[in-house]
């Protein structure tokens, strides 16, 4: 039973970062209707972000570990904004394969550009957090999950009001549902879907410093599995549903850690592919998603 | 204009019976009858958002209904494929121009011809006598029939740059090719001038003698439908509201409050 | 676009496919003089034209944008290196170690290779192909990584650290020679009636089976025949490197394959090939700049598809509407 518990709590942990980066692929696609391949790697970035910031803000205090995640989150803000400016907003008007093909190469100029620059070598990634354990009953808890859920918790409370209670928010949802009519009724389709993706951005930040907390050892290549788990999470949960996507990316890392402690575990990046195909065969529409039928 | 036909033949080539799809809550096409007898130029007509081209996707397999048969040749037709509507001899044509816009005018009605091919995808690869002959076969025949209807001078130009009036006959030809015993055309006079329709209606006439085939017409422009259709069909939000020849249509008081308006008088001698 | 066949069309192909397999067989004759660094090159590039040229029917001609390509090529590779190295011994004796009995035997894992693959293929596609657009992309991806794991799980083939010393059975003419039959093979199937069918289905689909055609089944040839020829590619790349291994056949390898068919314009054989060509050779002319080559290269995909979305070689380029 505390085996269990204790999975349940290593899945939830890595099911709130996936969470938070698949929020960033459904909101994307929800508003441009198409993947964005380079997420994985602002997420990335996001945590090299983290690891230079904490050269110059001293770890390991509370107040230190939140301006290095304000950092890194405005830090992927302006990236994924700089990213649908110059490589995806020309294409706005081309069919969805060219731009997929576009995202796949900013994936690729991230993950190249890093090995250059950061290094291809994994490089520890400070605790910039304090730590400690707890322990409640037989389950150990780490500091490092309790931030990584209560983060999570915050930012997608936070992000709900955004969407929910602000005027971006609503403008944001209206362009997710009829690009057209958002813009006959006034609504600036450049700067909304802008800030969407600086939302999203922020949050895989925010994921790359918390991923990295519970995983510190960080390398350019790091968002590749992480990344194709969470749009896997965000398929599952259904593809343009926010809550889909935390969903998704729950269920996705409980899942995964318990294949990982099982008799199947290296079978666990595979479980994420095979819930993919799945998915995909029977009910593409995900958990919360919509089927729309295409009118002939 | 042809006088009415007497009623169809005993198994008339297409039936619809009590035929009904639902969308959630919206009833599309409500158990409409309907029947297409062989040789017969029937209409299909009511206001936008009637159900019309509902019907023609419900014909042509893109939707299964609800509720109601429907049978082509005596058969039904329920569970088949798009294409394999189409193999049993029923052709459309799209209100919205669906060309193979970036093959040429050639090569869109040579794939149509695929249908009726005898070689198989090998013989592609080993090129013998028989394989080469049916290619020749079928382009002598892609050629003659863009040759009846004007568009050989368009040969091997890109579907996508033909004049709209090409365009529409070329969509024509290419269901031709399919070699069907029943046409759906779907507002095939969209976006056309007066001369323009006079042609059509000779056009579809010719080709219902040439090809000897029947015709389902959906259309708005009356002056289209009066003068091709023998019988016709008023379809107003999903329902069958009105059925019979084209003067006996025009005078039903049901008709005209649905669809043609009190201004009626006024838009036939337009049309 | 295609004239009717007949005339000058009707003995060309056959006529072609017999040069460039006497031609390879010269060049292959003549092998031992030529420097071997290049003898390798060219067969780099070989390989990777068998596999843009099969992959550019899939997502080229017939429009199904596959990202899984690499996935059959490593059941190619695996298979083909299995047979060679655990079931030919025990046939060699009886074939003769002889160059006849090796060509034999390597061809028979070649083909068997090739054949795995096509199966694999069948297996991916029926399935996947009711999906369009991005979700085919994704799922055709979540295979290819499916297969490159069940081989990092299968012991016998070497788990993680994959197979060695695999017999160095592919020569330059196997290449090159397999490299014409691919061409010929996707060019034949294409220009033709039925071939026409692949086009039409990527062009509009719905007005593909409105005049009669199974799209399903033209989107299963393209993927079958696809994965054949990448199975192919797979077994040759297995008996050249003689040494394989899960993670060369991998999601980044996929991508390489398909910014060829891209470059070169999908649905432009000719250009597809040029465009193999000069991505294989690119590194090797770029070693200078070697630690900027990849960095290059995503910035070129990315202009690529924002000034040239059409390829670098596809000339006859009409604008297509957006999706």
């Amino acid at each position: 039973m505390t085996e269990f518990s204790q999975q349940l709590l290593n899945g939830l942990s890595l099911g709130a970062i996936y969470a938070l980066l698949a929020i960033g692929y459904t909101m994307v696609y929800g508003v441009l209707r198409f993947i964005n391949f380079a997420h994985s790697d602002v997420f990335m970035v996001g945590s090299f972000i983290g690891f230079y910031a904490a050269k110059v803000i001293p770890p390991g205090s509370p107040g230190g570990g939140l301006a290095i995640l304000l950092v890194a989150m405005v830090g992927c803000a302006l990236l994924g904004m700089a990213i649908e400016r110059f490589a995806y907003r020309p294409l706005r008007k081309a069919p969805t394969l060219n731009v997929l093909i576009t995202a796949i190469g900013v994936s690729l100029l991230l993950e190249y550009s890093g090995q250059k620059f950061f290094g291809a070598a994994p490089q520890r990634f400070p605790a910039v957090f304090p730590t400690r354990e707890f322990q409640l009953g037989h389950l150990t808890i780490s500091s490092n999950q309790v931030i990584v859920i209560a983060v999570t918790g915050g930012l997608i409370a936070a992000l709900r009001w955004v969407v929910f209670r602000t005027r971006i928010g609503t403008a944001m949802r209206a362009v997710a549902l009829n690009p057209q009519a958002a813009a006959l009724v006034g609504i600036n389709t450049d700067i909304v879907i802008s800030f969407t993706f600086a939302l999203g951005s922020a949050l895989a930040g925010a994921g790359g410093i918390l991923y990295a907390l519970n995983y510190p050892s960080i390398d350019p290549l790091m968002g590749v599995m992480p990344g194709l788990k969470a749009f896997v999470a965000a398929v599952l949960g259904g593809i343009g549903s926010i809550p889909g996507a935390a969903l998704g990316g729950l269920i996705l890392g409980v899942v995964e850690t318990f294949v990982g402690g099982s008799a199947w575990s290296t079978g666990k990046d595979a479980i994420a592919f095979a819930i993919l195909i799945v998915i995909l065969l029977f009910r593409p529409a995900g958990i919360l998603g919509r089927m729309t039928v295409e009118k002939v | 204009m042809d006088p009415v036909l007497a009623p169809p033949a005993a198994i008339p080539l297409l039936s619809l019976d009590r035929v009904t799809i639902r969308f959630g809550g919206l009833t599309a096409v409500n158990s409409v009858d309907l029947t297409v007898g062989e040789g017969e130029r029937v209409g299909l007509i009511g206001p936008n958002g009637a159900g019309k081209t509902t019907v023609f996707n419900l014909i042509t397999g893109v939707y299964a209904p609800t509720n109601g048969i429907i049978r082509f040749r005596g058969q039904g037709l329920a569970g088949l494929r798009v294409d394999q509507i189409v193999a049993r001899g029923i052709a459309r044509t799209f209100q919205n121009i669906r060309l193979f816009a970036h093959l040429s005018v050639f090569d869109n009605v040579r794939v149509a011809c695929n249908l009726h091919r005898g070689t198989n995808a090998a013989q592609t690869l080993v090129r013998l006598s028989a394989f080469r002959a049916e290619e020749a076969a079928i382009a002598r025949r892609v050629d003659s029939l863009l040759e009846i209807f004007n568009l050989g001078r368009f040969r091997d130009a890109a579907a996508c740059s033909l004049p709209y009036g090409e365009q529409r006959r070329l969509e024509i030809v290419r269901a031709l090719a399919t070699q069907p015993k029943l046409l759906l055309l779907d507002e095939p006079a969209a976006g056309m001038n007066a001369a323009e329709k006079i042609e059509l209606v000779r056009l579809i006439q010719q080709i219902q003698r040439q090809f000897q085939l029947s015709i389902l017409l959906v259309e708005h422009s009356m002056k289209v439908v009066m003068g091709v259709c023998q019988r016709i069909i008023v379809l107003d939000y999903g329902l069958k509201i009105a059925a019979g020849s084209p003067a006996a249509i025009q005078s039903d008081p049901k008709v005209i409050e649905a669809y043609l308006g009190e201004d009626h008088q006024k838009n036939v001698a337009h049309h | 676009m295609d004239r009717t066949l007949g005339g000058s069309f009707r003995f060309a192909p056959h006529l072609a496919l017999l040069g460039a397999l006497l031609a390879s067989g010269l060049i292959g004759v003549c092998s031992p003089w030529i420097d071997p660094y290049y003898l390798d090159v060219m067969k780099t590039v070989g390989i990777n034209v068998i596999l843009a040229v099969s992959l550019n029917l899939v997502n080229g001609y017939t429009g199904q944008f596959s990202l899984g390509h690499a996935g059959f090529m490593a059941v190619g590779a695996y298979l083909s290196a299995a047979f060679t190295l655990f079931v030919a011994p025990h046939w060699l004796g009886p074939l003769g170690g002889g160059p006849f009995g090796q060509g034999l035997l390597f061809l028979t894992a070649l083909l068997g290779g090739g054949l795995c693959a096509a199966l694999a293929g069948l297996v991916v596609g029926v399935p996947s192909l009711r999906l369009k657009g991005d979700y085919l992309a994704l799922v055709t991806l979540g295979f290819g990584e499916i297969i490159r794991v069940i081989f990092q799980n299968v012991d016998f083939l070497g788990g993680a650290l994959g197979l060695n010393g695999i017999p160095a059975y592919t020569t330059i003419f196997w290449v090159l020679a397999f490299a014409a039959v691919t061409i010929f093979v996707v060019v034949c199937l294409v220009h033709s009636t039925y071939g026409r069918g692949f086009l039409a289905t990527h062009d509009d689909e719905i007005a593909a089976e409105a005049i009669g055609l199974n799209t399903t089944h033209y989107k299963i040839v393209a993927f079958v025949v696809g994965a054949f020829f990448a199975g192919i590619a797979g077994g040759l790349y297995g008996h050249f490197k003689q040494t394989i291994a899960p993670v060369g056949f991998n999601f980044t390898k996929s991508i390489e394959i398909v910014v060829m068919v891209i470059l070169g314009g999908m649905g432009n054989t000719p250009g597809v090939v040029l465009a193999a060509i000069l991505l294989t050779l690119l590194p090797e002319v770029l070693r200078p700049v070697a630690e900027y080559r990849m960095i290059l290269y995503s910035f070129l995909l990315i202009v690529l598809m924002i000034a040239r979305p059409q390829g670098l070689f596809n000339f006859s380029y009409r604008r297509r509407k957006s999706a």
